[in-house]
């Protein structure tokens, strides 16, 4: 369980995320929706230690997790999966997987994930040995996420997965995302698309200026998509 | 004169290679340009002669503990200078370095300087030259280039095949990547730092016995480097070795054939070219970076 507690954060002088509230409950999918500008990013990257905050609670399972390293974070189980993907372009596929698990020590069980990896977007396998830049932006995507779960995480953050990508790659990414689901990751998604988030979320919590606006859950957003819409301006 | 301004050329041609590796490692971890790499060679040559020299310990020994010392005073400039300044733009950066290679230039000066001559080491192995068809070879010469050759050879290896190599390439290429993975940034930094004067130490403490210390010789060496960089092409360590030997025999070259006072300019003439018909250099490996 993700305890987000009145969360502020600054940029200099200008506060981009205002006393937000919400938790994320241990299984299940959470969705953090809003605009361009509306705190999104600056959100996850607070809870990857990327910034600091400036008030506020985070706790992972009852312990806190606010104003430590990124490093701590990771080896807590919480780990992002950036987004516009931030894999490594001049190194190989395998190699992007091996350093998502610079944080474990166990070799046979790197070897296995990086298997089940491999089982879960089999066209990674093909490429193992291609630079990432050589990826198209769907495969890169994929690379992200099993980067991410080379980590061993209890909870995955992952930052609009379905940006600037097919409508038949989101499918396979909505699919791989409830496989993950499924196999009892707790995932805190960050989504502009409704479509994907309505097909994944248990709650969905919409941000406008940095505050929480509203918040629904998985079934309304599937059936009423219209009442979200209106919130994100579109 | 051909032959003796190619073994000339090549040597110092090595040193360049040598220095310009440790400009490349540091550059491919932080991607920062080390401006006080110089400073660092000259430092790392003063230890070596204080050891050897003035405390009379074994070649070899003294060798090491240059080294190691250079390797400590890099990872100092790191938690002093660098680390504080990890956020800070690019520009930032630049001007620690340079402020940093004026702290060891001072210090230089202070405990090596002021003594009206350059310092020299007596050369590690027998100083009559061989002959090798019919060109005279200083021995040390050989160890110069075969330490360059080595040190290549070990950070190619060292980047392409060690889980620490690969942390400092994905550092460098997107740290904010490596901090989600959970690499610890910071100190990939300070190994990086460590091992980069550790390098321009054992190039000081290989080429000493060759050339004169003293406490300015950094900045003209960096010079010479960084021209062998932008050459070879920032990043990639073979290009470093490769642009250091063309920077070095093209200024024996320049220096015997058109005038002297050519030698000196050279290697502002190939950092000029370069920059100007193939900025990626011969073996870049990053392409370009605009601002």
């Amino acid at each position: 369980m993700l305890d987000v507690r009145n969360l502020n954060v600054w940029y200099g002088v200008t506060e981009v995320v205002r006393d937000v509230s919400f938790s994320v409950p241990t299984g299940s999918i959470v969705a953090l929706m809003g605009g361009n500008g509306a705190g999104k990013t600056t959100i996850l990257n607070t809870l990857s230690g990327l910034l600091k905050p400036r008030g506020g609670e985070l706790a992972l399972d009852g312990e806190s997790i606010k104003d430590r390293h990124p490093h701590d974070i990771v080896v807590r189980g919480l780990v992002q999966v950036p987004q516009g993907r931030h894999v490594w372009p001049g190194m190989t596929v395998r190699d992007n997987l091996d350093l998502g698990a610079v944080t474990r020590k166990d070799k046979d069980g790197i070897r296995a994930d990086i298997e089940e990896a491999f089982a879960l977007f089999p066209i990674l396998a093909e490429r193992r040995d291609q630079r990432a830049s050589s990826l198209s932006g769907g495969e890169q995507q994929m690379l992200a996420i099993c980067r991410a779960l080379m980590a061993k995480p209890r909870m995955l953050l992952m930052d609009e997965p379905s940006a600037g990508l097919s409508p038949r790659i989101v499918q396979e990414m909505v699919a791989a995302i409830r496989r993950l689901h499924e196999r009892g990751l707790t995932i805190l998604l960050v989504e502009q698309n409704v479509g994907v988030a309505g097909a994944l979320a248990d709650t969905a919590y919409v941000l406008a200026n940095g505050e929480i606006a509203f918040s629904t859950d998985g079934a309304e957003l599937a059936t009423n998509p219209d009442v979200l819409r209106s919130y994100l301006g579109r | 004169m051909l032959p003796f301004l190619l073994t000339s050329g090549i040597t110092t041609g090595a040193l360049y290679a040598m220095v310009a590796i440790g400009l490349v490692l540091v550059y491919r971890s932080t991607g920062h340009i080390n401006f006080s790499h110089g400073e660092l060679f000259m430092l790392g040559g003063f230890f070596a002669y204080t050891f050897h020299v003035t405390v009379g310990l074994n070649y070899v020994v003294a060798m090491l503990l240059a080294v190691i010392g250079s390797f400590f005073v890099g990872v100092a400039s790191d938690r002093i200078v660098y680390r504080p300044l990890i956020k800070a733009p690019g520009l930032s950066m630049v001007l620690a370095t340079v402020g940093f290679s004026f702290l060891m230039k001072g210090i230089g000066r202070f405990f090596w300087g002021g003594k009206g001559e350059y310092l020299s080491i007596k050369p590690i192995v027998d100083p009559a030259p061989l002959w090798i068809a019919g060109i005279p070879i200083l021995p040390q010469q050989l160890i110069v280039l075969a330490g360059a050759l080595a040190c290549m050879i070990m950070f190619t290896i060292f980047f392409r095949s060690t889980l620490a190599g690969k942390m400092m390439q994905a550092t460098a290429e997107n740290p904010r990547a490596a901090y989600l993975v959970g690499i610890k940034v910071e100190q990939v930094y300070t190994y990086t730092w460590g091992a980069g004067a550790a390098v321009a130490g054992a190039a000081a403490v290989l080429m000493a016995p060759l050339t004169l210390l003293s406490p300015d010789v950094g900045f003209t060496l960096l010079l010479k480097a960084f021209a062998a960089t932008i050459l070879g092409g920032l990043g990639s360590m073979v290009g470093a070795v490769v642009g250091g030997f063309i920077v070095g025999i093209t200024e024996a070259l320049a220096g015997g054939y058109i005038a002297t006072s050519l030698q000196e300019v050279s290697s502002f003439i190939i950092i000029m070219v370069v920059l100007v018909f193939r900025p990626s250099g011969l073996f870049g490996v990053y392409g370009i970076r605009r601002a």
